[in-house]
């Protein structure tokens, strides 16, 4: 589903130059629920980034279902992002300015396909899939960290994408919560969605499938995991 | 995409609220500015009607001397009509062209009634103004003595009074219409033409004693000198004043012109600092919503759409404020205020609209484009 070929990511400055990946060969299969785990600036999220396509690699490729993507324009590679790939962050990033079910409907705006109709019709579904069709008139501020997180997970599935890449998405929540959150994910998963998940949370991470470590930008580990 | 804008920008109402009325505020002021531009526009593209070149305005004042008067007024003509730079001299009445006097009179025809201004001239006024007549011929002195006294008017009095009727030897109050011109604008070209009666002026008449004198091509200061030395020689005790009709046209305009340019300059402070607000609010509100931008091209947005979007916004807000402007603005062509035509004011207010959506077009194109710049990576890593 997912390819990285020999991956490095470098961030330069005028003065210092930080390897932030090395040498990043990664193949994430359809259906599958991977957890990326390792100590704080390990290259975790900047590896989730080029995963979702939104940092290119200093060197190295990547194909997503088999297609190079390395050379898209901005306009493909955000197509790409709307239709294939949907994302959870930790911190959320609702906007607060607009309903649970605006928030939801925001990435199928960028669908010219999808009537108004179509759209809220979506966004009621996928707010059901996460337990907050009652919900639907409130605003972010009017929710808990957890119910924040499951509308994100709604904007997250609402346009029905290939693969979810979440990024600490229990890391704000506590456990009963995160475990909440969890089970939403497995049961996505179980319908078929691939995901990719980054976590500080050794339990969490096994409760996945594979567990893939990184230490200082290198992977260090890619464990198959078995469940219990 | 609009309706999400409309329903962003109208959640954060309270939020925008002194933004909007800073746009709704420029907007009315532009409004007012707008209708003087297009009110002055208007009319001066409208033909003046009258050629002033080469024609000076002389007044004699006859200060304390009132003896022989009319011997005198008849003498200073033939004096006047002597000279060889001279092609053509007309008297009247104080309200010559470009002059700062108005006399106005209601007329009457057939219960419907017009203010006109009043014009008192003589048999040569159209010559030595190069007025063409539309309809009938100009007065002569074979006009007078008759029960009526000889007018001609213009297109403005003729409609106003006669509408389709032809307005030749028709007979209002105490006149009787011989000829018809086109326009006349005696106070310039920003004047509106309104409608105008010019009559006949008597024998008897010795109080007019501006003297319009049509000089011929080449004529220089040196005989105005000689003019006014020469009829100072002859009118002891007279003051003579020579007003060339060029100089006078532009104390009129300039009378027009600066309330304008005034207004102008404070409107275009006004407008930089509307723009560099709103400038600094967009820089501001960017730069508090690197978390959304981040999101939006995460989850679809192009660099493009991001930039579009902010431009979007802007425009929604800007059509809030117009819209609360506009329901004030629509009551000045409803309600006719100030007697401007309708057009007046819905020019001023395609204009004021024109503008207002340029300008904060204009200061949304810089931060949205650094909106655009922003790196979803980042953005969604800042908090």
């Amino acid at each position: 589903m997912i390819t990285l070929t020999n991956i490095e990511k470098v961030y330069r400055t005028s003065t210092i130059e930080t390897l932030a990946l090395n040498n990043i060969n990664l193949h994430i299969g359809q259906g599958e629920f991977a957890s990326i785990m390792g100590p704080s600036g390990c290259g975790k999220s900047t590896l989730l980034n080029i995963i979702g396509l939104l940092d290119a690699p200093s060197k190295g490729g990547i194909s997503v279902g088999g297609q190079p993507v390395t050379s898209y324009s901005d306009q493909e590679l955000a197509r790409l992002r709307n239709q294939r790939l949907g994302f959870i962050f930790q911190s959320f990033h609702l906007i607060n300015d607009l309903s649970v079910l605006d928030n939801v409907e925001i990435p199928l705006l960028y669908r010219k396909q999808i009537s108004g109709t179509q759209r809220r019709q979506m966004a009621q579904e996928a707010l059901e899939r996460v337990g907050l069709s009652n919900r639907v008139k409130h605003f972010p501020k009017q929710l808990s960290g957890g119910q924040k997180q499951r509308v994100a997970i709604a904007r997250a599935i609402v346009g029905r994408p290939e693969i979810i890449l979440a990024d600490e998405p229990t890391g704000n929540l506590d456990s009963v919560m995160g475990n909440e959150i969890l089970s939403i994910l497995q049961g996505l998963n179980t319908d078929g969605a691939t995901i990719v998940m980054v976590t500080h949370d050794e339990a969490m991470a096994k409760k996945t499938h594979r567990l893939i470590r990184l230490f200082d930008g290198t992977m260090v580990g890619d464990t198959t995991l078995t469940l219990c | 995409m609009i309706r999400h804008l409309f329903r962003l920008i109208w959640n954060k109402k309270k939020a925008h609220a002194l933004l909007m009325v800073e746009i709704w505020a420029s907007f009315l002021v532009l409004f007012g500015l707008g209708s003087m531009i297009v009110f002055n526009v208007s009319n001066y593209v409208e033909p003046l009607g009258f050629s002033y070149e080469r024609v000076w305005a002389v007044d004699f004042n006859n200060n304390q001397d009132t003896t022989a008067m009319q011997d005198k007024v008849n003498t200073i003509l033939q004096r006047l009509k002597a000279y060889p730079e001279v092609e053509s001299v007309s008297r009247m009445s104080s309200n010559y062209p470009f002059s700062t006097n108005t006399m106005n009179n209601g007329v009457d025809y057939k219960k419907r009634h017009v203010m006109s201004h009043f014009y008192t001239t003589d048999a040569d006024f159209a010559q030595t103004l190069d007025m063409p007549l539309v309809a009938g011929r100009w007065y002569g002195k074979g006009d007078l003595g008759g029960k009526y006294k000889p007018v001609v008017i213009n297109r403005k009095t003729q409609e106003a009074l006669f509408l389709d009727e032809n307005p030749l030897g028709k007979v209002f109050g105490d006149f009787r219409v011989v000829g018809v011109i086109d326009n006349f604008k005696a106070k310039g070209e920003f004047m509106t033409n309104a409608p105008a009666v010019f009559e006949m002026i008597e024998a008897k008449n010795t109080w007019d004693k501006i003297y319009l004198v049509k000089t011929k091509p080449g004529t220089d200061a040196m005989f105005e000198a000689k003019l006014v030395k020469e009829m100072s020689t002859m009118l002891v005790g007279w003051n003579v004043e020579v007003n060339p009709l060029v100089d006078s046209r532009k104390n009129q305009h300039n009378l027009t012109l600066v309330p304008v340019i005034i207004f102008l300059i404070i409107c275009f402070f006004l407008l930089i600092n509307v723009a560099l607000g709103l400038f600094g609010v967009l820089n501001l509100s960017i730069a508090k919503r690197r978390s959304e931008i981040g999101l939006r091209r995460a989850i679809g947005a192009t660099a493009r759409q991001v930039s579009w979007q902010f431009v979007a916004e802007i425009w929604v807000l800007a059509t809030f404020s117009l819209l609360f402007g506009l329901l004030f603005a629509v009551q000045f062509p409803i309600m006719h205020v100030f007697d401007l035509a309708s057009g007046v004011y819905i020019g001023a207010i395609a204009l004021a609209v024109a503008i207002i959506y340029g300008l904060v077009t204009l200061c949304a194109l810089f931060p949205s484009r650094q909106a655009a710049t922003i790196h979803p990576a980042v953005a969604l890593h800042e908090e």
